[in-house]
């Protein structure tokens, strides 16, 4: 190859592998990572809501299984999912994450908050199972406490 | 013989003609009388359903300060002091919310029930002072007498606060306060946002609690450069809610049917999302939203579903939440 087309092969590569989408930063594989997690909160808490709003039957096995998960969801250390310089404001990931920058500036209070939500499901785990009443007294608690953090540290859309 | 050229002296002329029409404009009017009210029997228990729809103690209880300065959930007890103190930054400036406990002094206990239904309906004080409209008695001002005097009632059996705020800080020409009164004669009416066509009783009650009460369109519909909301984009969302641009903007979503909104959502869906916090498919509430579900969590299913009912029939817009 002449030396001129080995340059133009070396910016070509260059360009290539720079400009590259499918090159995830750190930050954005704990981001994405994340999402998954709650994504699986989620899931978990329709199978209940699904129950509590009479679309699906109330089956206790079920309900408790459920609840269990989110206990487990919700006992996981996952701080490794929330590296510094993953915030909304940090460069490039305005538009990827809504975690508010506070999560980093005020982390006590953030632990104190997933507390809060960690104790409602221990005793959620003890109720879910009972009968429909009971999964939908608890229901509302445990929304209180996913609240609680997305009140004060996640964007709104 | 004048000093001063013929020309100059006109342009003075214009100019205080000009002065004492913006005077004449501006003016308070339209005060509700003491006749008006004198017949109405208040009812304390369904004063304090429209306290809770109203959200009255959302703004008006005191900032819950932690040492870093943010405000937490303001857990409204049974009886909450509406002391005031609250600051609300918006493009005009910052608002600071007063205090409406019944104390005589600091509050509005020395207030008749006529000054306070002239406050909420037409936006005055009892000294007939424009109130500004982040005050929402744009809302407000589609409420009924009745519920206006209901509230009263149960305002009055609060407990007191002599706790005193400081007053607003707003930017030029906002604050003259004078001028708001030109801004109420092109933008304030007690007409409905929208005309529903031919509604049940339960889209009526979700109309009234929507638009007077819960005063929604407030945060939901966008508004013009004169802080205005523009009722074309009723409820389609807002990009920058107190007009302050950039990274400190609060958006606030569309809440019609349009499918930027709540297109797949059933008005069960927002029944429940107003008792729960929950979406359909089980995302939670945050920011600003999940202090109104405190609220709204507290009215029955058949006015959340009313509510619900509503927001399913007005017509789906897009917004364009971009630019406000």
């Amino acid at each position: 190859m002449t030396l001129l087309k080995r340059c133009f092969s070396a910016i070509a590569i260059i360009v290539i592998v720079f400009s590259s989408n499918t090159i995830a930063s750190d930050a954005e594989k704990a981001i994405t990572a994340r999402q998954a997690h709650m994504q699986t909160y989620a899931f978990n808490l329709g199978v209940l809501g699904n129950m509590a709003k009479g679309k699906t039957p109330y089956h206790a096995d079920k309900a408790k299984t459920a609840a269990q998960n989110l206990l487990t969801l919700s006992s996981m250390n996952n701080a490794s999912m929330w590296p510094q310089g993953s915030s909304q404001s940090d460069e490039g990931l305005g538009d990827k994450t809504r975690a508010l920058a506070e999560i980093w500036t005020n982390f006590p209070k953030v632990m104190e908050r997933h507390q809060v939500l960690t104790t409602e499901l221990q005793h959620f785990v003890t109720i879910a199972g009972k009968d429909l009443a009971s999964l939908k007294g608890g229901l509302g608690k445990v929304g209180a406490g996913c609240k609680g953090c997305h009140q004060d540290f996640r964007a709104a859309k | 013989m004048s000093v001063l050229k013929p020309w100059v002296r006109l342009a003075v002329i214009i100019a205080a003609i000009s002065a004492a029409c913006l005077w004449l404009l501006s003016q308070p009017s339209g005060r509700v009388t003491s006749e008006a009210v004198s017949a109405i029997q208040a009812n304390i228990a369904n004063g304090q359903q429209v306290f809770t729809v109203a959200g009255c103690g959302s703004c008006h209880v005191a900032p819950a300060a932690q040492p870093n300065g943010d405000v937490t959930q303001h857990n409204l007890a049974e009886r909450p002091l509406l002391s005031g103190g609250q600051h609300f930054i918006t493009a005009f400036g910052t608002f600071v919310a007063p205090n409406i406990s019944p104390d005589k002094v600091a509050g509005i206990g020395r207030w008749s029930d006529a000054d306070f239904a002239t406050a909420l309906l037409k936006g005055l004080s009892p000294d007939n002072q424009h109130y500004y409209p982040v005050f929402p008695y744009t809302a407000y001002t589609r409420m009924t007498l009745q519920d206006v005097i209901d509230l009263k009632a149960f305002l009055d059996t609060l407990p007191a606060s002599s706790h005193t705020n400081t007053t607003h800080e707003l930017h030029f020409p906002w604050n003259i306060r004078r001028g708001i009164g030109l801004w109420k004669r092109r933008y304030l009416t007690n007409n409905p946002a929208l005309r529903l066509v031919n509604p049940t009783v339960q889209q009526q009650r979700g109309q009234y609690l929507v638009e007077a009460l819960g005063h929604c369109g407030e945060c939901h519909s966008p508004r013009n450069r004169a802080g205005a909301t523009e009722t074309d984009q009723w409820l389609a969302g807002s990009a920058d809610i107190n007009g302050q641009g950039g990274k400190q903007a609060l958006s606030a979503p569309n809440i019609t049917s349009h499918q930027a909104g709540l297109a797949t959502w059933s008005a069960e869906d927002i029944a429940d999302y107003l008792s729960t916090g929950f979406t359909p498919d089980y995302d939670v509430a945050g920011g600003l939203m999940s202090e109104v579900i405190n609220n709204t969590r507290q009215l029955s299913k058949q006015d959340r579903l009313a509510m619900g009912e509503y927001l399913k029939v007005i017509p789906h817009r897009n917004g364009d939440g971009a630019t406000d």
